[in-house]
């Protein structure tokens, strides 16, 4: 008979199959109040879209203002004058929110991509080297949620 | 009390032939190493994943760097390689999907359920004795003897309940979601049908068009799909309806796969099906009748696709049958014709889909039985 490490004893059968099975069933109960349904085997997605338009909060001539991100990129002058390009795809790969300006499927939700949208605001804004005027980077969303309007939602990440 | 411990007992000390377990082992080998070479594909187009946007679910002082991970990528494409030609099957099964898990730990953008499915499946198998058969690397000695096949199949019950978790758990979630129970979700994606339909050059029919965008369609549909993969989940478990729930199974998914992009997911399910089968081999027989073209053919292919070692294969001599085939199934019915086909559908994985249609038209076409010719 083949010799395997992972022929438990009798005695360990048990401790595993118990084991698994709270980890599993925990993790899908817990999967409910996850936004991105994490664990949870929600197989089908949902039919909702969402639009992500960017903006920047700027201080210029100590003055704040909000500008529209152009196709996800802006140019500005680092501290030495070199001029320098700052792209939201460059960082942001994930499909689901590397589109911007026109309505895109919402993969696991539209509570899932809001979510993983503010992580994405927070991770690019912390990717600035160089940038003196931008002080919070804005998401205007337009939602629709299986197909009906759902609203609007701000998301803003600043810089620290 | 006594049914606990005879549940116990069942589960913990059940011991059954093992060898439909080496088939479902190269099975999701094989998906494992499609798995991770979607990954090592990524990882060549895009880069490291951490070196752009990524959420992980672990502390990020526990990713690994760069170098570390095209290892890692690595180890886990040969440890899948190796878990499907039977080198350490069950110990390369474990690190191929603990690697794939450990991945997805690494970055929640990455999650997908089918991913996260094929992995635990995986994980759980590695438990099972699914290193007795198939093991391709010992050539055509690739079977153990039957003596050393016969081994302890708890895992096996727990790669079950893992099974009809998946299926309860998507079930469970549209049942919570009016828009789902509506039909409102699948409503939106019906609508967008005829659009890419004639996109791709084939404009759909206006009948089909009109019932494709109607509200009634779409909350039927979406009553149709909760209550199959409830009645999938809950049926593999009982010996009445298993096979019906497997077949419904099968069908739902060749539909999933022909209508929506879901990676590996309809390949797993339909794969993860072979851990309801009877353990036992060789329980049923086929009989065909020496010398004929048909037969022989037929033989051939039941030779050629009986993966799970359901038949016992023999001929008989022309003239001593009426038929030219027979097939016993394991009650011990014997048949030949339509209902003979259906029963040699009903255990053959790649013609199980034909199983209900055979056995439907067998039924249909049945000649009544004569009257018992005498009652007196």
């Amino acid at each position: 008979m083949p010799r395997s490490l992972l022929n438990l004893s009798p005695r360990l059968r048990p401790v595993l199959f118990c084991a698994y099975l709270a980890t599993q069933l925990t993790l899908m109960i817990r999967a409910h109040s996850s936004p991105d349904l994490v664990f949870g085997f929600q197989m089908f997605n949902a039919s909702s879209e969402l639009k992500i338009s960017l903006f920047r909060k700027v201080r210029r001539r100590d003055r704040v203002r909000v500008v529209p991100v152009r196709d996800g990129a802006w140019e500005t002058k680092d501290r030495n004058g070199t001029r320098r390009t700052y792209r939201w795809q460059d960082r942001i790969r994930y499909r689901n929110l590397a589109n911007l300006d026109r309505f895109v499927h919402a993969a696991y939700g539209l509570d899932a991509q809001l979510f993983r949208l503010q992580f994405a605001l927070d991770d690019f804004v912390s990717h600035l080297p160089g940038d003196q005027e931008t002080e919070a980077l804005i998401a205007e969303v337009d939602t629709l949620e299986n197909g009906r309007e759902a609203g609007h939602v701000r998301l803003q990440a600043d810089r620290r | 009390m006594i049914a606990v411990r005879k549940a116990w007992r069942q589960i913990f000390g059940e011991e059954r032939e093992a060898f439909v377990l080496g088939l479902l082992r190269l099975s999701i080998s094989a998906l494992l190493f499609f798995n991770g070479l979607r990954l090592v594909l990524e990882f060549s187009h895009n880069g490291y994943f951490a070196d752009y946007f990524h959420i992980p679910l672990i502390p990020e002082q526990w990713l690994p760097d760069h170098s570390g991970y095209q290892l890692l990528l690595g180890a886990q494409a040969l440890a899948a390689v190796c878990a499907f030609v039977g080198i350490w099957p069950r110990e390369s099964l474990l690190a191929a999907s603990s690697l794939g898990l450990y991945f997805l730990f690494c970055d929640r953008l990455q999650y997908h359920n089918n991913r996260y499915a094929l992995l635990l499946l995986g994980f759980v198998l590695a438990f099972a004795p699914c290193d007795r058969s198939f093991l391709l690397v010992r050539g055509r000695r690739h079977t153990l003897p039957r003596e050393h096949r016969i081994a302890p199949t708890f895992a096996r019950r727990l790669f079950q309940i893992q099974v009809t978790l998946i299926y309860l758990g998507s079930t469970g979630g549209k049942l919570l979601d009016l828009d789902w129970r509506s039909g409102q979700v699948l409503f939106r994606r019906f609508a967008e049908a005829p659009a890419i339909a004639a996109s791709q050059g084939f404009p759909l029919p206006t009948w089909v068009i009109e019932v494709l965008t109607s509200r009634w369609f779409a909350s039927l549909a979406a009553k149709a799909a909760i209550s199959s993969e409830l009645f999938i989940a809950l049926g593999i478990w009982l010996p009445r309806t298993r096979r019906l729930a497997l077949w419904l199974g099968v069908v739902f998914h060749i539909s999933i796969e022909l209508g929506a992009n879901v990676e590996l997911f309809s390949w797993l399910m339909v794969t993860s099906y072979l851990a309801f089968v009877v353990p036992e081999v060789r329980e049923r027989r086929f009989e065909y009748q020496a010398g004929n073209a048909r037969a022989a053919l037929l033989a051939r292919i039941v030779a050629l696709l009986d993966w799970c070692a359901r038949f016992d294969r023999s001929s008989f001599v022309p003239g001593s049958e009426r038929a030219t085939f027979y097939v016993t199934n394991r009650e011990g019915r014997r048949a030949s014709g339509a209902l003979g086909l259906a029963q040699l559908a009903e255990a053959i994985p790649l013609l199980f889909p034909l199983w209900l249609p055979l056995a439907l038209y067998a039924k249909l076409t049945a000649k009544p039985r004569p009257a018992a010719a005498s009652s007196a």
